[in-house]
C-alpha cells in the first residue's frame, strides 16, 4: 500500500513539474487594495468614464504625469479593446507616467456604458498604469484580473456590492482566494 | 471602434494550445541554432552517402557497358584482348572529353567550382550543372579503367548536393560553407567506410579546425553517410587485412626510415603529375585529344601491366596480404605511377587520394622487403611495412597526418600497428613539408584562391552576416498574431516595428510563456502593451567584434540590425552565424 501511495505521490509530483504554464504568483496586494475604487458612477460614454476614474487615479502617488498617462490610456483604448468579459473594461497603458503599477476601479451605474460594438453595457472597469519597462509585471497583473472575475461569483458579488468596504473585501476574499 | 480585429475565441484557444506544446517542447528538447546545425548535417550526410552510392552504381554500369564485364577493373583488363586494353581506356577518354566539351554549352559560362573551394575561399554555393557534367565525365575515365581515383567525384557530388540544400534553405554564407563541408565529410566516409576519417579529413585538410562548433557536424555527418552506406550495402572496412604487431622495438628503426623515405617520395610523386599535366598542355591538343592520348598511354601500359588500371585498390589488397612478389610489384610501381601520370595529366576528372595510398603501399612493402633481406629481425613482416606505407605516403601527401592515421586505422580495423603508423604519419608530414611548400590540396587551392580577386569572408562587420527579412509584427498586432509568428518560425523574440519599419522593440516568448492557458489574456493583450522596447540592437557597420559583445550576458539567438540614422528595421544577425564567421575569420588571419 505504501509502494502505491509514494507512486501515486511521485506521479502527482510529475505532473505537477510538468503543469503547463507554470504558475506566477499574483499580485494579491495590489488587486486587494486598488488604490481608488468609485461605485456607481454615473457616466454616459465610455470617454467620461475613463477620465473619472484617471482623474482621482492619477493623484495618487506613482503617477508621474497624470496628462500623459490619460493619453496613453486613451491611445491604448483606441487602438484594440480593453474588454475582457461582456461588462468589463481593463484600459491599461505601459507607460512612462507612472513610477510603479496603480490600480483603480470603478462600478459604472446601470446600465454601463459602451466601450465598442462586442461591449454596449460595461459596468465594472479596472484601470491600470504600468511602468514602461517591466513587462512581466503588467502581464502579471492584467492576467490576475481576468482570473480573478473568472472566480465563481465575484463578478456577481462586485456588481451587487452595496459600499464600499463591502466591495473592497469581496477584492481581498478575491485577490486571496 | 477599435483598430485591432479580433480573433474568434475557439481559434485563438487552439492557437495557444499549440503555441504551449512548442514553448514545452522547446524547453523540454531545447534545440539550440547549433543543434539544428546538426540535422541539417544529417541530411547532408544521409543524402551524400546516396550519390555516393548512386554513383559507385553509375561507374560499374559503365564499366559493363564499355567492356561486356562486370567484374572488377584489373580482373576486367586481364581478361580483354591487347587491342581492347588500348580501344576501351581511349574510348574513356574520348567520352570524358566530348562530355566536358558538350557540357559548356549547358553550363553556359557557370565555372565549375571545385568543393574545397567553395569551402575555403568561396561563399559555400556549388554550382550544379558544371559538377555534374564534370562528375559524368569522371563516371567515363573511371568506368574505362584510368588510372585514377573514383573518391573525387564522389565527394564532389555529395558537397553539391549539400550546398543544393542550403541554398534552398537560405543559409548564410558561414552556415552554407560548413554545409558543404559535412557534404565532403559524408562523400569521404561513403567512398571508404570511414567516418572519423571523412569527419578529420575536411576538418583537418580544408576547414584547418578541429573546434566543435565545425567538427560536431562533420562528425554527424560523416556517421549518418556511414550508417546509411552500412545498411544499404554489406560494406565493411575496405582493406581486409591479416593482424600486424610490432614484434621487437627495434622494428621502429627501420619505420623511421619508411617515414623519410614517404615524406622524401610523395612530394616527388605530386610533382610529376603536375609535370605530367604540364607536358599535357605544352602539347597544345584539345581536351579531347588529350584524354584520348591519356586513355591510349594507359591502355598500352595495360598491355603488359594490367594492374595499372584503376585506382589500384585490388593491388593494394594484394600487397597487404602478400600475394604480389616484390618483383611484380616494382613493376606495377613504375607502370603505375606512369599511368596515374598519364591520366591524371591529360585532364581525366577523378581523385588521386586512392592512388597515393597504392604508391605507399608499393613503396612500403618494397622497403620492407629489402629490410627483411638484410635484417630479419628489423622487418619480421613486410607487409605491415606496406600499411604503415601507405599512411606515411597520404600524410606526406595531403599533410594530413592525424586524418592519415584515422583513415588507415578505419579502413584496415588493425590497431595493433597503431604506433609505428602515428611515427611515420608525423616524421613523413614534416619530411614533405620540409621538401615542398604544397600538398595535394594546398596547390589547387592557391591556385585557385589567387583568380579569385576578393575573398568572400566577412570583412568584418555585421551587414557581412545580415539576414534580410526577420520575423516581425506591427505594434498592433493582436496576441493571435504573435502566437501565430511564434508558431511559424523557430525565434524565442519576434521584433515589432512601427507603420514606416521602425524598430521598436520585440517581443519574447519568455515573457508572455506563463500566460499561454489564458484565453482571456490573449483577447486583451497587443504587440505594443507587451513589446520590450529596451531590447539590444546593432548598427549594420558595428564590427564582428563589437557584436559579439552585444550578445555577451543576453541569452537570445539573434540581434536586430537597425539602421542608425532612421531607426528602420534592416535585417537580423544570428548568433551562430557570427561564430562560425569568427572562427574563419581567425582560421584565415593565422594562415
Amino acid at each position: 500500500m505504501d509502494c502505491v501511495n509514494s507512486w501515486c505521490a511521485g506521479l502527482f509530483q510529475a505532473r505537477r513539474a510538468l503543469r503547463y504554464p507554470p504558475a506566477v504568483e499574483p499580485p494579491t496586494e495590489l488587486i486587494a487594495k486598488p488604490a481608488v475604487i468609485l461605485l456607481d458612477l454615473n457616466v454616459t460614454s465610455r470617454e467620461a468614464a475613463l477620465r473619472a476614474l484617471h482623474a482621482p487615479l492619477s493623484r495618487t502617488p506613482g503617477v508621474l504625469d497624470a496628462e500623459r498617462f490619460l493619453r496613453d490610456l486613451q491611445e491604448r483604448v483606441w487602438l484594440s479593446s480593453v474588454c475582457i468579459a461582456p461588462e468589463v473594461a481593463l484600459p491599461h497603458a505601459r507607460t512612462l507616467s507612472v513610477e510603479r503599477i496603480v490600480l483603480g476601479v470603478a462600478r459604472l451605474a446601470v446600465p454601463g456604458v459602451a466601450f465598442d460594438g462586442e461591449h454596449p453595457h460595461v459596468r465594472l472597469m479596472f484601470m491600470i498604469g504600468t511602468p514602461k519597462q517591466s513587462v512581466e509585471d503588467y502581464l502579471r497583473v492584467v492576467a490576475s484580473i481576468s482570473r480573478l472575475l473568472k472566480t465563481d461569483g465575484v463578478h456577481a458579488a462586485l456588481l451587487a456590492a452595496p459600499d464600499e468596504a463591502a466591495f473592497r473585501a469581496i477584492l481581498s476574499r478575491g485577490a486571496t482566494a | 471602434m477599435n483598430v485591432v480585429p479580433t480573433l474568434p475565441r475557439p481559434l485563438l484557444e487552439r492557437l495557444l494550445r499549440l503555441l504551449r506544446w512548442r514553448v514545452w517542447i522547446q524547453e523540454k528538447l531545447q534545440p539550440t541554432e547549433w543543434q539544428i546545425t546538426l540535422l541539417w548535417a544529417a541530411l547532408a550526410g544521409f543524402l551524400g552517402a546516396m550519390v555516393s552510392l548512386l554513383f559507385t552504381v553509375l561507374t560499374e554500369g559503365i564499366h559493363k557497358f564499355l567492356t561486356g564485364y562486370d567484374s572488377g577493373v584489373v580482373e576486367t583488363m586481364r581478361m580483354l584482348p591487347w587491342w581492347a586494353r588500348i580501344l576501351v581506356p581511349a574510348a574513356g577518354g574520348l567520352l570524358a572529353g566530348l562530355t566536358l566539351l558538350l557540357g559548356k554549352r549547358i553550363t553556359r559560362g557557370e565555372s565549375s567550382t571545385d568543393y574545397m573551394e567553395a569551402i575555403v575561399i568561396g561563399s559555400g554555393q556549388l554550382p550544379v550543372r558544371p559538377s555534374l557534367v564534370k562528375s559524368t565525365a569522371a563516371l567515363f575515365s573511371i568506368g574505362s579503367g584510368g588510372s585514377i581515383g573514383r573518391e573525387g567525384p564522389m565527394v564532389q557530388l555529395a558537397a553539391v548536393i549539400a550546398s543544393m540544400v542550403g541554398r534552398w534553405r537560405k543559409f548564410s554564407p558561414p552556415q552554407l560553407r560548413l554545409l558543404v563541408a559535412c557534404g565532403a565529410s559524408a562523400g569521404i566516409a561513403s567512398a571508404y567506410n570511414a567516418p572519423i576519417a571523412g569527419s578529420f579529413f575536411v576538418a583537418e585538410i580544408i576547414l584547418g579546425t578541429i573546434a566543435m562548433e565545425s567538427l560536431g557536424p562533420l562528425v554527424v555527418s560523416a556517421v549518418v553517410a556511414a550508417l546509411t552506406v552500412r545498411v544499404l550495402t554489406d560494406a565493411q572496412q575496405l582493406y581486409r587485412v591479416p593482424a600486424f604487431q610490432l614484434n621487437s622495438p627495434w622494428e621502429m628503426l627501420p619505420y623511421v626510415v619508411l617515414g623519410l623515405i614517404a615524406g622524401t617520395m610523395a612530394p616527388w610523386f605530386l610533382r610529376s603529375l603536375r609535370k605530367a599535366e604540364r607536358w599535357f598542355v605544352a602539347t597544345s591538343l584539345p581536351l579531347v585529344a588529350r584524354l584520348v592520348l591519356g586513355g591510349i598511354i594507359v591502355g598500352n601500359i595495360a598491355i603488359f601491366v594490367p594492374e595499372v588500371c584503376g585506382n589500384g585498390y585490388s593491388v593494394v589488397v594484394g600487397i597487404l596480404n602478400g600475394r604480389v612478389a616484390w618483383e611484380l610489384l616494382l613493376l606495377i610501381l613504375a607502370a603505375k605511377w606512369l599511368a596515374t601520370a598519364s591520366s591524371f595529366g591529360s585532364g581525366a576528372p577523378g581523385g588521386v587520394f586512392t592512388p597515393t595510398l597504392f604508391m605507399g603501399a608499393s613503396v612500403g612493402y618494397l622497403f620492407g622487403t629489402a629490410v627483411h633481406t638484410v635484417w630479419p629481425g628489423g622487418a619480421v613482416d613486410p607487409q605491415a611495412f606496406a600499411l604503415v606505407g601507405m599512411g606515411a605516403f597520404l600524410s606526406a601527401a595531403t599533410y594530413a597526418p592525424v586524418m592519415a592515421v584515422i583513415l588507415l586505422f578505419e579502413m584496415t580495423l588493425s590497431y595493433d600497428i597503431i604506433l609505428p603508423l602515428m611515427l611515420c604519419a608525423v616524421i613523413g608530414y614534416y619530411t614533405a613539408k620540409g621538401l615542398e611548400g604544397q600538398s595535394l590540396y594546398s596547390q589547387a587551392l592557391k591556385r585557385k584562391a589567387a583568380e579569385v580577386p576578393a575573398p568572400v569572408l566577412p570583412t568584418g562587420c555585421a551587414r557581412d552576416l545580415m539576414k534580410s527579412n526577420p520575423p516581425v509584427v506591427a505594434a498592433t498586432a493582436p496576441f493571435a498574431e504573435i502566437a501565430r509568428m511564434f508558431l511559424g518560425v523557430r525565434v524565442n523574440n519576434i521584433y515589432v516595428i512601427g507603420p514606416d519599419r521602425r524598430f521598436l522593440g520585440a517581443v519574447s516568448l519568455h515573457d508572455i510563456k506563463p500566460y499561454l492557458g489564458d484565453p482571456d489574456l490573449a483577447g486583451l493583450v497587443i504587440a505594443s502593451d507587451i513589446v520590450r522596447d529596451d531590447f539590444p540592437h546593432i548598427g549594420p557597420e558595428e564590427s564582428l567584434q563589437d557584436t559579439l559583445g552585444a550578445f555577451l550576458g543576453r541569452n537570445i539567438e539573434r540581434l536586430p540590425i537597425v539602421d542608425p540614422d532612421d531607426g528602420k528595421l534592416l535585417g537580423s544577425l544570428a548568433k551562430n552565424d557570427l561564430l562560425l564567421a569568427l572562427i574563419e575569420t581567425t582560421k584565415s588571419t593565422k594562415t
